[in-house]
């Protein structure tokens, strides 16, 4: 048997990987000139590296955790030390721990509305959840004005939502923030450093899994090799990309929806992965690189967080050994549109701005690193599409259907830890017994009794 | 609100029945987000309002308790 995959990021390489070492022969197509996807690591000294994209894990990332041990991978604790640094309304503040100093009562009311619905949500099948047509088309931002009474709770609702996904209260359901808070294990586990979803990193950056994934497959991944059509029948698929016309038993597409939504399919398939509510996660990493983590000098983590934006937070990110001191920025949300939308230069001199208002400290960087992944063409959002009005009940029954011979892998066909790396893997490793189990050729033949 | 009823809050929000009066939060895996979920818990059901601080200070069923008489004198 052979399968194509196209995208070779974590999902398509892990499903590659998989059908690699049960026989089938995988040719893998990649849009880009790299592997990784939405993982992308930046070299910000000799030898030391940042995650420009996707880069936290914990304890329940099983999959991943154990990806990373078979390719001798080790990951770095992102303990925190010191005190934050808070502009959140009334002047900017220094406060110990990572809690904001916004009224407690206030937001732990949120939190508890927040828990409530997501508790509610059946997270395996999101559109069977009690209410779900209901939840399913109400926005985040409609259901708040209702939830949420409280100016401090209304301040720091978008800016945790833009931290855990990426996303802008108006563009997403309450059913698809319930799911997918859900989906990466609750609102604690999610929103925690240490014992949550964000207490490691991969030391030397998360886009070594997928180098080492490729690096391992019998035949190399084909870069800068967009897929434009596929061809889908009885007897096969014909994919079409740049460098030509591919032939195998099955494809496996493993891109974001969007993107699949784009590709030719002929005959064409029964339903899209997309509406016109469908969102792109919406998130700018931005890395200001020092000579020296010097916050940590001064009492600080190097964690901020900023109504004002345009970094809405910002975190620690030297990698191991102390130096350069990186501190990351996240614009996430709405600031992300709104961010993106800035020159090169504008945007440059806002972050360090930025850094240096609430790090008065700190000169000008040495180097400052923008990645936009809401307006990359072949990422087209990070962390994940976000799910809008209706999607959920309309896509979501069929997100891991397969048509024929076309299979789908990627982050957001998985209902467990949508979204992360986490999701990308078990993605993989459910399309692989798939393909397996639908194709192989031995199944196929009966066998002479 | 005695100390028992603090038991059941804690109970509730930390998933665990695991809790007596002496159980520190944060000890038991408690966070900052999930403290003010109790802080606002104990504002429904009494009108008091803590702050963090407050309950950084008395993080057990008991002492907080005893907090509470004594703010709400």
């Amino acid at each position: 048997m052979n399968v194509i995959v196209v995208g070779a990021g974590l999902a398509g390489l892990t499903a590659a990987t998989g059908l690699s070492a049960a026989g089938v022969d995988v040719t893998v197509l990649e849009a880009r000139d790299r592997v990784g996807g939405r993982t992308h690591g930046i070299e910000v000294a000799p030898g030391r590296w940042v995650d420009a994209g996707a880069a936290y894990l914990g304890v329940r990332h099983t999959e991943l955790i154990s990806m990373l041990t078979g390719l001798g991978l080790r990951t770095m604790s992102t303990d925190m030390v010191g005190a934050s640094r808070f502009d959140i309304g009334g002047g900017l503040r220094t406060v110990d721990g990572r809690f904001p100093p916004l009224n407690a009562i206030a937001l732990g009311g949120m939190f508890d509305a927040l828990d409530e619905v997501t508790r509610l949500v059946d997270v395996d099948e999101p559109w069977r959840t009690p209410g779900a047509d209901v939840l399913d088309r109400l926005t985040v931002d409609k259901w708040a004005a209702e939830q949420i009474d409280h100016p401090d709770a209304a301040t720091f609702l978008p800016l945790f939502l833009g931290e855990m996904m990426a996303a802008d209260p108006a563009a997403v359901s309450v059913l698809h923030m319930a799911f997918y808070l859900r989906s990466g294990g609750g609102l604690r586990y999610l929103n925690a450093f240490e014992g949550g979803a964000q207490e490691s990193r991969v030391d030397g950056g998360a886009h070594q899994i997928s180098e080492r994934l490729a690096a391992q497959l019998p035949h190399p991944v084909r870069l800068n090799d967009p897929v434009t059509a596929i061809h889908h029948d009885d007897n096969g698929v014909v994919v079409h990309s740049a460098s030509g016309v591919h032939r195998a038993d099955a494809v496996i597409v493993a891109i974001p929806p969007e993107l699949a939504d784009r590709i030719e399919f002929t005959p064409r398939l029964p339903h899209t992965r997309t509406s016109s509510h469908t969102a792109r996660g919406s998130a700018l990493k931005i890395q200001l690189v020092y000579p020296t983590p010097a916050w940590r000098e001064h009492g600080l983590s190097g964690w901020s967080i900023s109504a004002d934006g345009p970094l809405l937070s910002t975190v620690d990110d030297t990698p191991a050994g102390g130096s350069p001191g990186v501190l990351t920025g996240f614009v996430t949300g709405a600031e992300a549109h709104r961010f993106s939308a800035l020159s090169a230069d504008e945007q440059r001199a806002a972050a360090i701005a930025q850094a240096k208002h609430v790090f008065p400290f700190l000169g000008e960087p040495v180097e400052c690193h923008i990645t936009d992944w809401l307006n990359d063409p072949y990422s087209v959002g990070c962390y994940a599409a976000l799910f809008g009005p209706g999607d959920w009940t309309r896509h979501g029954p069929r997100l891991t259907t397969a048509s024929g011979r076309v299979h789908w892998a990627g982050t957001e066909t998985s209902t467990e830890y949508f979204g992360l790396m986490e999701g990308a893997i078990r993605s993989g490793q459910r399309v692989v017994s798939e393909v397996l189990t639908a194709h192989d050729s031995r199944s196929l033949v009966s066998e002479p009794t | 609100m005695n100390a028992h009823d603090i038991v059941d809050i804690f109970r509730r929000i930390l998933e665990t029945n695991d809790i007596d009066v002496d159980s520190d939060f944060f000890q038991l895996g408690g966070d900052s987000l999930t403290a003010t979920r109790i802080l606002s818990a104990v504002a429904r059901r009494t009108g008091t309002e803590l702050t963090f601080d407050d309950f950084m200070a008395a993080p057990t069923p008991g002492s907080l308790s005893e907090k509470l008489a004594v703010v709400a004198v």
